[in-house]
């Protein structure tokens, strides 16, 4: 069985999306020992604008996931954002799941301050959100069926956006992954998940590199004390301007 | 009443609850495993399920699909996996605690 990863990056105005990846292709290399593709988004697809509190308002070319599919060459493989960081072998353990499609169900504030309750859901019916921040599927029909769902809600964002009651204008992977999950399971919202839960980090708290695998996170905490912690596992690095000075601080 | 005292207990508390929790959620992750088709959850109850039995039986595992494991063998690969994340657990909450 073949396995591999592919991460989906293309640079806008403010973030080099493909040193990202390139670096976290190494960081893969090293902890899961499987190979990465970076796939560099299509030019010819239409780009959304999305506004990230650390950079502002950014041209979103993340449009194409759903080709994921189609485009890696091998029987299972893990789909990356470019910001998740790969710091230990944990993703080893659902490459070898006995699982078509895995996502997270669930992602949470690593360092407490916020509360993700509206990010795990989305629109006005509070629909549950899987996260595709971290995918892992096999090559089979049930996982075939998820990616062409999403293409078919991405071509028809609008009738989707409003079906589900989503206030968000923009494009999001997360929504056509949740709406998709959920159309292709019979509107059953049971799916399974990736067993434990997206460690996040956002973007006001402060994120350094102590060394390879270690992170350092200064943030201020809910009662407007200055703290900090150590990280030694993966995350989701949701403030892009310090991942990105890490990774050139890498190259 | 010393409030202002009461206070930064309370936040001090505050705090060190939230690192623990940061903790819990790492270690969470680092106890689930794949064997024999499954994916499993290392801890006292997988370990007290397969205590209760001999031989080869089939156990739900956490995705609640039937699997057939070999207690004997799987106890022990639960166990060493247990006990490895738990020490590497109490080694950084002795960590925290010394840095609170």
């Amino acid at each position: 069985m073949t396995v591999g990863a592919l991460i989906f990056a293309r640079n806008n105005e403010q973030i080099d999306y493909v040193a990202m990846a390139q670096w976290s292709a190494r960081n893969i290399e090293r902890h899961l020992g499987i190979p990465t593709h970076i796939v560099s988004a299509d030019t010819s697809l239409p780009n959304n604008t999305r506004h990230f509190s650390d950079v502002g308002n950014v041209t979103w070319h993340n449009l194409n996931r759903m080709d994921a599919y189609t485009l890696s060459p091998w029987d299972r493989t893990l789909v990356l954002d470019a910001d998740y960081v790969v710091a230990s072998d944990q993703l080893k353990v659902i490459l070898e799941a006995d699982q078509d499609f895995l996502a997270h169900r669930w992602a949470y504030d690593i360092t407490g301050c916020n509360n993700f309750q509206g990010l795990n859901y989305f629109g006005d019916n509070s629909m549950p959100m899987w996260w595709a921040t971290v995918m892992m599927f096999r090559r089979s029909k049930h996982a075939e069926l998820i990616f062409k769902c999403m293409k078919m809600i991405r071509d028809n964002w609008s009738h989707y956006r409003a079906l589900y009651k989503n206030s968000t204008i923009t494009y999001r992977n997360d929504h056509a992954l949740s709406i998709a999950l959920g159309i292709v399971n019979g509107h059953t919202l049971d799916h399974a998940g990736i067993p434990w839960e997206l460690a996040s980090l956002t973007p006001e708290h402060m994120l350094t590199q102590v060394d390879q695998d270690r992170y350092r996170v200064d943030f201020i905490n809910t009662e407007n004390r200055p703290r900090w912690i150590e990280l030694q596992q993966d995350f989701h690095a949701m403030g892009k301007q310090q991942l990105g000075e890490i990774v050139a601080n890498n190259s | 009443m010393d409030t202002e005292n009461l206070i930064a207990h309370a936040r001090t508390r505050f705090d060190h609850a939230a690192a623990r929790r940061t903790l819990k959620e790492k270690y969470q992750a680092k106890f689930i495993f794949a064997h024999a088709g499954g994916m499993w959850q290392a801890g006292p109850e997988l370990l007290t399920t397969l205590k209760c039995c001999t031989g080869t039986v089939v156990i739900l595992d956490l995705y609640e699909t039937p699997v057939q494991v070999n207690t004997e063998e799987f106890y022990e690969q639960v166990l060493q996996r247990w006990q490895e994340q738990l020490n590497a657990w109490l080694v950084e909450y002795e960590a925290l605690n010394k840095n609170r």
